[in-house]
């Protein structure tokens, strides 16, 4: 009972803390300016994307359709999310401790695991709460604006058309791929936040590993080849194996895999750390 | 004999190569309103937060209401109120706000009306709803103390709660604290570094001093075990040094100015000196008995 009392303190500080706004904000703003470009100049756009096949296919009917935007959108913004992610969460755990507020939580009847457990659900309602938003925002919005119709997809082998009527469960799909990788970057930041007092630091890090991680996962030197499949970065794309025909289930399942076993550790060496810490801030 | 709320037993605690807790032992019995003692970095703050599970100790017990803080935790937190060096609310929430979200982690139900009549208590009735962030640090203070006794707490522990406050506002606390101790029963630890203070409202003491409890028991019987110093200040300095040294032949007199002298001397021996200086024909302008625990908890350091 006390456990739920804690996740739902932990959510209403999120909800009421005036940061946690920005990233719902900066998603509005950012659906909203690629819509109106899309909106004022999206065909130009598409011609170009389409071009290279205009000798030996014929496009017809809405091509720039609500998924087509929404892909686009996704795509787009896909690596701008975890920043916004960390901004809320990196704070949980050395937030408190930089405000001095850990003192008075730490002195309550609540064990220091179901304390910090909290804090990963609530950053979870969090990460849900925004990848809900940017769906709203891309598919709802872009099908409102847009219209409905196939989706276009340009992949690494070429050129994948999708039927209107398969493509929605594949959205669905992608997100929960997507959360599950957000989720990630959200136990990444809880537990650096775990090692400081420092608000800022946890926030940073996680922004530089994802960057580093990134950069690694780019660079097509063979030195890396080993470890690039476990990297977190690898898997927070895998919400595009969603939209390749056949559906690559193998790859799907290994993500998925590889994230759960990442969260795992993060959980487990952040309750380690967290319980072990003298509270001296 | 009143039962120990809390035993403490040869905690110590390192951080790195630094020993800020050597070796800390005391009890607290259940009613007492206990001073915690030390000069900055005695290790009182260590000690307090060992006794709350903030810190691991390297070693010792911790005992409180019987049990030990490392195995029951949290049914000993759910018996106690505790502000630490200073109340740290969420800037951003209102007082209400600050106090419901601790509230729901009590064990306790506490209801909106309820926590509206504790900070009516704490004398912040009519700011329920204004944020933390907006509060005087006296203010923070009564919200610190509102939160520590909103779940009814049987142990209340306070570290430095008069810090920063004006003069009507150490009143306020101290008197709040006797109401805690005679009106509900309630066991007290109070850290403090205004000595006048835990001289006034404590019954019990310990006194630490470089990590290492140096000195623990009843305030009162603690304070008549030394000598007062009394100062004279006599119309003939010279005669009643004489006087002194006659019917005490080993007494060190200190001069303070033309017309003062300070000696130590036993409290029940004062009122024969005032005789003695009177029947001798000296004028006595003044005496002032001087033992306070300043002087009691200097000797006790400096040892």
């Amino acid at each position: 009972m006390i456990f739920i009392k804690s996740i739902y303190n932990e959510v209403i500080k999120i909800a009421l803390k005036p940061r946690s706004y920005l990233g719902i904000a900066a998603i509005t703003v950012l659906v909203g300016v690629i819509l109106f470009a899309l909106k004022s100049d999206g065909m130009s756009i598409i011609s170009f994307v389409t071009s290279s096949f205009e000798q030996t296919l014929s496009f017809e009917g809405n091509v720039l359709n609500g998924n087509l935007v929404a892909f686009i959108i996704l795509q787009m913004l896909i690596v701008q999310i975890p920043l916004l992610i960390a901004l809320v969460t990196g704070d949980l755990v050395s937030g408190e401790a930089a405000m001095g507020t850990i003192r008075m939580l730490l002195t309550q009847p609540i064990s220091r695991t179901q304390l910090l457990l909290s804090k990963f659900i609530a950053g979870g309602i969090y990460t849900l709460i925004v990848i809900v938003w940017l769906g709203f925002m891309s598919v709802i919005m872009g099908k409102l604006l847009f219209g409905s119709g196939d989706l276009m997809v340009l992949n690494s082998d070429g050129l994948v058309i999708l039927q209107e009527a398969d493509v929605n469960w594949r959205y669905l799909g992608g997100f929960l791929v997507a959360f599950l990788a957000l989720f990630t970057v959200s136990s990444l930041s809880i537990c650096l936040s775990c090692f400081t007092d420092n608000s800022i630091g946890p926030i940073v890090t996680t922004m530089s590993i994802i960057l580093l991680f990134t950069i690694i996962g780019t660079l097509d030197v063979h030195v890396f080849d080993s470890v690039r499949p476990f990297l977190l970065t690898t898997h927070m794309a895998s919400w595009r194996s969603f939209f390749e025909d056949p559906l690559p289930i193998q790859d799907i399942k290994n993500s998925i895999l590889i994230l759960v076993i990442h969260n795992v550790l993060l959980i487990s060496i952040s309750i380690y750390v967290f319980n072990k810490k003298d509270i001296t801030a | 004999m009143s039962e120990k709320i809390i035993e403490i037993k040869s905690i110590a605690k390192k951080f790195g190569l630094f020993e800020a807790v050597k070796d800390v032992s005391f009890h607290v019995n259940q009613g007492d309103v206990y001073g915690f003692l030390g000069p900055n970095g005695a290790g009182k703050s260590t000690t307090i937060r060992c006794m709350l599970s903030l810190i691991k100790p390297d070693s010792g017990t911790i005992k409180i209401f019987g049990k030990s803080i490392f195995t029951d935790r949290n049914e000993i937190l759910s018996r106690t109120g505790s502000i630490i060096e200073k109340p740290d609310f969420y800037k951003y929430l209102s007082a209400y706000k600050n106090l419901e979200i601790f509230s729901r982690l009590s064990r306790v139900s506490v209801g909106k009306k309820e926590i509206y009549k504790m900070l009516d208590f704490v004398g912040l009735g009519g700011r329920e709803q204004d944020k933390f962030s907006s509060f005087s640090h006296g203010m923070k203070q009564r919200l610190g103390i509102a939160q520590t006794l909103l779940h009814n707490p049987d142990l209340i522990v306070l570290d430095e709660p008069t810090t920063g406050l004006d003069p009507q506002g150490i009143i306020d606390i101290r008197n709040l604290i006797l109401r805690l101790k005679n009106e509900q029963h309630k066991t007290v630890i109070l850290s403090s570094h205004n000595l006048a203070e835990i001289e006034i409202i404590c019954n019990r003491m310990v006194i630490i001093n470089k990590g290492v409890s140096v000195v623990e028991g009843d305030v009162k019987a603690l304070m008549n075990n030394e000598d007062l110093v009394v100062r004279l200040e006599v119309s003939d300095k010279d005669k009643s040094k004489a006087l002194i040294m006659s019917q005490y032949p080993n007494i060190q007199i200190t001069d303070i100015n033309e017309t003062s002298i300070e000696l130590p001397m036993e409290k029940s021996k004062i009122s024969e000196l005032n005789k003695d200086l009177v029947n001798a024909g000296i004028g006595i302008f003044s005496i002032e008995a001087k033992r306070k625990l300043e002087d009691y908890f200097i000797k006790m350091v400096n040892a």
